[in-house]
């Protein structure tokens, strides 16, 4: 459909949008042009300068975000109507009510017409914002076209879990945050809600079998959490024979107990682990994976994955939290939630309360989302609580959504408040003292003010200020929580979105949303690799503490790379080796002259017969993306320094290599180009990439004058079935 | 809704990578830009596209140099030393001018020098100019390399001002020339006020650089960039240019325009892939570092193709002529003795200390540009076709349309020779008498120098000599305009015009007249003096 302006719209909204472009500094490059949703820009060809069509413009202002030279400006109003508001129920009686607060959109009406404020750009920010990268203008296209299978299918091909994520993720930092509108300081099209809407209207499909890749495959999971989840369906679908250790009596991991019937309903949390064990995985319930279990686990599969979440409370530094009535939050919400199942009372409550004729006072340390679960559960169960966390109420992290919940539904949540002590009766926790904290800006701690304390009593305390790594799994998981980071030059095509351009809009909070997003991918691009030879890992278990979508995302991802690499464990591989011919290969190559460039031409074209698919990439463009689906990389550099001093790999190799994220079990062949001598070029760069796990099994000098034939000794080796060590042809004439 | 055609993932090389497993990139998948434009494209970058021939990249040892980030640090370096003697001893140094060799490298070879390099180069100044130069290493916090950071405010220059391109560098420029002028900075004068007139214009390059981004100060303030730009379009270096326009349009990326991993984007708001001309292109090689499709190169092009070949024209470049040619009409009418009379009429009545008087140095110069512009519009008048309606274009000022437009601004494109010769006409004497003072300058550091040593008081040419060596100056420059007219009144004005024949001989009259005058003009001086 096209998108269509109709003159109410302009009087609804004022002065209509006016584009201006600054004709002595549009070079004419198109960026706006492609990327106008609505065709009001096209090009003056006479001046070769971009011209608008102001009738056609909605004022959404991505040619501004995307223009490189700065050369359009754009006024006035954005063309678009209201945003649905989505409905809540209040209830009446909070006691042991355990349904769903939030409703969603409730008519397709409705829905449709929401999805109608979608302008379906065409280089998306709301799909880079996600981070599962759902194709967003694509399922609400299908809406609007009231195809919900269709929509339901679009949503399949990145999410197996849009039912859930719908419900739980902060859309305001992620997709919402990033849709056109919100960049341009409007209102978002309700993304998560029509995702619910289609999620919940449109049968969702099995985990079939859609293909053989697989096929023979044994792979264990650890954890059955939403990162288990999305590893378990990628490689059940491809064919693996999966099995699942969960340590608890139920799968679903954080699904189940850790987030509340009210926000996501146990019929839609299990809904995931129905339909896989209808698959065919096997789930082991009631097993932990301990570290030292691992070379069991890899011994009888071909590969592990490790998603198991990060698990471990943080606790505050005060005296009296090992009093008793003092708990964590994971202890509480498994409590709760098996209490409100059964609609019954909690006996911590019960306890806790004593022969009060005053409901129990729960304190609740922290005032993030765990923190606002575990008060609001406890309101159910006929409790009062209090959140204290010691942010200013205008920089917490808090979704506004939860906390506007929470506090009708009763919790008192006092920001700019810390604990300073508990202190107990008998041994039993009865009293806490709070102190008050200042805080002036979200970038600096919060500073407690000296003398503030105040007393308050409390029956019941639970901490719930978040999660750590458990350090028993560092050792074999080096490195993790990998951060998520952005470097200084992000990726060029998210830097031509203008995702990038409007740092931190309203709608998301003034969160970055543009930089959490390329943080997030960068993490997702790097749960593709393997630790130590057929070891994955995704989810919390590898970022820290983070979301459902992302670890479902990763544990994706990380299916995905095993699928592609189709690591075999030693048992088997008395079995003939997968002939070279089924190896992708990855020509990386840093270039000055391009003498370097000629060689790995070379050799692709050599290689390209007897592989199943050889890349060739100059160096820069290299990133974990790219390593994680190559079987052989070939790494080639251009030889630096003055013919006697500093001789080495150029710099940008060297620059490359000590950024290089793990590389264990990929074979790597060397090679460099030289004029006169290349010393210890390539013992320079063996070095690093032996030390991240990589195996070099060729390594190749080529001068000037010997090409050829260096050519032919590296072939050679390369020809000859992988691990058989490195074998060095370097010739010096 | 758009047209959904895959977008081509930026792995360039053409490297589309099939797999066992399907590839997971939803992003890929979920974007479909709309098709760029590329109807009329060919037509109109035709005239001015250069030949791969004349690529000078194509050779390697070039092409090194040009793509090492220290290439344009030791481009400027040398001058940056100059610039910062020429200040210090200007201030610190012997007073007599011609022996204070800040002084005397400025007015004696500086200004010669960089005509030269304009009419055979065209920027190739910019690359090297010390003010801009200094400017952007601390606007970048890097003498070579690539930071992400910049220091300062990063504004972009609003639309209201931006409009009129290189206006305010001839405001710049007149404003400059005026005190020059007055304090007989150029003549030179006490050396001093020469120190003061460079840490004025490195200062303000300064402030520029650090209240808007890039080379806003170059493009739009600083008061060469005009003259430079103008009369450089003359030069043999069509500059940095795409080398394949398709490969350009395709790119998801335009690293030349935002910047990538090894250069910045182009700091002069020029994309490789649509330049016409070398008029703003400041031949700093940013945008050769920064493609990853190694698809930019650094061409040459014939003599005065940026000046007739480009389709779109630009009135402020127009409007610049204008005032240019002014500007150094003035300064040859001032050495007349009528001149010499009303200028001490003026100051007597205004109590105005000395010459130049602001009323007739604006006056002269006003009166020339309108003369310039009132011929403009008779023109306009007399030929345009009446069939034709020739508004209708943008609203502001770069980019209105109107029948005296569309007269005026291909006719001054064409005086751009004669005024550049003009120009370097007006420098000579200067340089041809005094260049050698640079040596005895030199030795006065050491306490060497006399103004009775033979390099000082040597001449290069004799008087009678010199004025020879400017008319035929002025003479090359007219043959110039003369042909440049031709061209582009064919090109431009014909098929606008009710009698094209009739047309382009008066545009070619015009171009003829002012030349004469200019000689005119010399032959009076040389008479005065
Ligand atoms: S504001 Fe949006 S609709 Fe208007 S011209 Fe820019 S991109 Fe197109
Ligand atoms: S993106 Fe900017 S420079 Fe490019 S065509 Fe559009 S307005 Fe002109
Ligand atoms: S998965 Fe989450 S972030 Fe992605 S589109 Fe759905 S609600 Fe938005
Ligand atoms: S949801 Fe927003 S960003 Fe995404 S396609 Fe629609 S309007 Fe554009
Ligand atoms: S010069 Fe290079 S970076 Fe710039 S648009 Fe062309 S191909 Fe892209
Ligand atoms: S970046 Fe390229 S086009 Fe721009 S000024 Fe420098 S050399 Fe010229």
């Amino acid at each position: 459909m096209t998108f269509t302006l109709d003159s109410t719209m302009r009087d609804l909204h004022g002065a209509a949008p006016k584009v201006t472009i600054l004709v002595d500094r549009c070079a004419g490059c198109q960026e706006c042009v492609v990327r106008c949703p609505t065709a009001a820009l096209s090009m003056d060809t006479g001046n070769w300068v971009a011209k608008a069509d102001q009738s056609l413009c909605v004022g959404c202002r991505q040619c501004v975000r995307t223009c490189p030279f700065s050369a359009i400006e754009v006024e006035g109003a954005m063309m678009v109507g209201p945003r649905a508001e989505t409905s809540y129920r209040h209830p009446t009686n909070l006691l042991g009510d355990a349904g769903e607060i939030r409703e969603g959109i409730l008519t397709l009406e409705a829905a449709v017409a929401e999805a109608s404020r979608c302008l379906e750009c065409p280089d998306p920010t709301c799909v880079r914002g996600c981070p599962v990268h759902n194709d967003i203008p694509g399922f609400l296209h299908a809406l609007r076209e009231e195809d919900l299978d269709q929509a339901q299918q679009v949503l399949r091909r990145t999410s197996v879990l849009p039912d859930i994520c719908s419900r739980v993720c902060d859309q305001a930092v992620q997709c919402e945050g990033s849709c056109s509108w919100s960049l341009a300081g409007g209102q978002p099209v309700a993304i998560g809600a029509l995702e619910r809407f289609i999620a919940d209207n449109s049968e969702i499909p099995p985990a079939e079998r859609v293909s053989e890749a697989a096929e023979g495959l044994e792979v264990a999971v650890v954890g059955s959490g939403p990162a288990g989840i999305g590893a378990a369906w990628e490689l059940v679908q491809a064919g693996a024979k999966v099995t699942v250790y969960e340590k608890q009596d139920q799968p679903g991991g954080l699904l189940r107990w850790g987030i509340p019937d009210f926000t996501l309903p146990s019929e839609v949390a299990m809904r995931p682990w129905d339909q896989l064990m209808e698959a065919g995985v096997e789930l082991r319930c009631g097993e932990e994976v301990h570290p030292d279990r691992l070379s069991e686990l890899l011994e009888h599969n071909d590969a592990v994955v490790l998603a198991q979440g990060a698990g471990v409370p943080m606790r505050p530094p005060v005296p009296g939290t090992d009093l008793d009535g003092v708990m964590d939050a994971t202890q509480f919400l498994t409590r709760s939630y098996a209490a409100l199942e059964r609609h019954q009372g909690m006996d911590e409550l019960r306890v806790a309360a004593g022969s009060k004729v005053r409901p129990p006072k729960v304190l609740v340390l922290g005032g993030g989302n765990t923190a606002m679960d575990v008060a609001r559960s406890a309101r159910r169960l006929g409790a009062s609580a209090m959140c204290v966390d010691w942010m200013d109420r205008r920089f917490a992290p808090v979704r506004p959504d939860e906390l506007t919940e929470a506090e009708a539904e009763g919790v008192v949540v006092k920001f700019s408040t810390t604990l300073a002590a508990l202190e107990g009766e008998q041994g039993r926790v009865a009293y806490a003292k709070l102190s008050h904290t200042r805080q002036e800006s979200a970038k600096e701690k919060p500073e407690v003010i000296e003398g503030s304390i105040e007393t308050e009593p409390v029956d019941l305390v639970v901490m719930a200020m978040g999660y750590r790594n458990d350090p028993e799994f560092s050792p074999v998981l080096p490195g993790t929580p990998i951060r998520k980071e952005v470097k200084p030059l992000p990726d060029r095509q998210w830097t031509a979105s203008g995702l990038l351009a409007n740092p931190a809009p309203d709608f998301a909070r003034h969160m970055p949303v543009g930089k959490l997003a390329l943080g997030r991918d960068g993490a997702l691009s790097k749960a593709a690799l393997p630790f130590g030879d057929r070891c994955w890992a995704a989810g919390d278990a590898l970022v820290g503490p983070s979301t459902v979508v992302e670890a479902m995302a990763q544990g994706r991802r990380a299916g995905h790379a095993i699928i592609a690499r189709h690591p075999q464990r030693p048992a088997r591989t008395a079995e003939p080796q997968p002939p070279s011919s089924t190896r992708r290969v990855l020509i990386a190559y840093e270039s000055r002259s391009g003498n370097t460039k000629a060689v790995a031409g070379r050799l692709q074209e050599a290689l390209n017969p007897i592989s199943a698919e050889v890349t060739c990439l100059p160096l820069n463009r290299v990133g974990a993306a790219e390593l994680a689906e190559a079987d052989l990389l070939v790494l080639g550099t251009w030889v630096e320094g003055f013919v006697v001093a500093r001789v080495g790999p150029a710099k940008a190799t060297k620059a490359w290599l000590a950024q290089l994220p793990r590389m264990a079990g990929v074979e790597v062949a060397l090679f460099c180009t030289y004029g006169v001598d290349p010393k210890g070029t390539l013992a320079a760069m063996r070095k690093p990439l032996e030390a991240k796990g990589a195996r070099v099994v060729a390594e190749a000098a080529f001068g000037r004058r010997d090409v050829e034939i260096t050519l032919a000794e590296l072939l050679g080796r390369l020809v000859r079935q992988p691990g058989t060590g490195g074998v060095k042809v370097a010739r010096r004439s | 809704m758009p047209t959904r055609t895959k977008m081509q993932i930026g792995k360039g090389d053409g490297d589309f990578r099939p797999t066992a497993v399907p590839p997971m990139d939803p992003i890929a998948k979920a974007v479909h830009l709309r098709a760029p434009v590329t109807d009329g494209m060919k037509e109109h970058f035709a005239p001015t596209d250069v030949s791969p021939g004349l690529e000078v990249t194509r050779f390697k040892p070039i092409a090194n140099l040009v793509r090492s980030r220290k290439f344009q640090f030791f481009l400027i370096l040398p001058n940056q030393i100059i610039f910062w003697l020429v200040i210090f001893l200007g201030l610190a140094g012997t007073v007599v001018p011609g022996l204070n060799f800040g002084t005397a490298i400025t007015w004696y070879v500086w200004f010669a020098l960089v005509f030269v390099m304009m009419v055979v180069v065209g920027r190739a100044w910019c690359s090297m100019c010390p003010f801009g130069g200094f400017a952007e290493w601390i606007q970048r916090a890097s003498f070579w390399k690539r930071t992400q950071k910049a220091l300062g405010l990063g504004i972009k220059l609003p639309e209201s001002l931006a409009q009129y391109g290189l206006l305010f560098s001839v405001g710049m420029f007149l404003l400059l020339t005026w005190i020059e002028e007055f304090f007989n900075i150029a003549g030179p004068g006490v050396p001093h006020e020469t120190s003061y007139m460079v840490i004025g214009i490195v200062s303000s390059a300064l402030l520029f650089f650090l209240v808007f981004e890039r080379r806003t100060f170059c493009r739009y303030f600083c008061p060469l960039t005009a003259v430079i730009g103008t009369v450089g379009t003359m030069g043999s270096v069509a500059g940095f240019r795409t080398k394949d326009r398709d490969v350009c349009v395709e790119c998801k990326t335009k690293d030349c325009m935002r910047g990538g991993e090894n250069g910045y984007g182009c700091p002069w708001y020029t994309w490789p892939g649509s330049a016409d001309s070398n008029l703003t292109c400041g031949l700093c090689s940013e945008c050769y570092k920064a493609c990853p499709s190694d698809n930019v190169g650094l061409f040459l092009q014939r003599p005065l193709t940026s000046l007739v070949a480009p389709r779109r024209r630009r009135p402020d470049v127009a409007w610049a002529v204008a005032g240019l040619l002014g500007l150094v009409l003035f300064q040859q009418i001032n050495a007349t003795s009528a001149y010499t009379t009303l200028d001490g009429a003026l100051n007597k009545v205004m109590s105005f200390p000395q010459y130049p008087n602001p009323i007739d140095y604006l006056g002269i110069i006003g009166a020339i540009t309108a003369a310039l512009g009132g011929i403009g519009w008779l023109m306009s008048r007399a030929f345009a076709r009446r069939d034709l309606v020739f508004t209708g274009g943008g609203r502001t000022f770069i980019d209105k349309t109107s029948k005296f437009r569309a007269y005026f601004v291909p006719m001054m494109y064409g005086l751009v020779p004669v005024t550049g010769a003009d120009y370097f006409a007006r420098q000579l004497p200067k340089a041809l008498k005094h260049a050698s003072r640079l040596v005895p300058s030199v030795a006065a550091w050491f306490g060497d120098g006399s103004t009775k040593s033979y390099l000082y008081n040597y001449r290069i040419l004799s008087n009678p000599h010199i004025v020879l060596t400017q008319l035929v100056v002025v003479g090359l420059g007219l043959v110039g305009s003369v042909w440049a007219t031709w061209r582009i009144s064919g090109r431009e004005l014909a098929p606008i015009s009710a009698k094209p024949l009739a047309a382009r001989f008066a545009v070619e009259a015009m171009a003829l007249a002012t030349g004469g005058a200019i000689l005119f003009l010399y032959v009076i001086m040389h008479a005065a003096s």
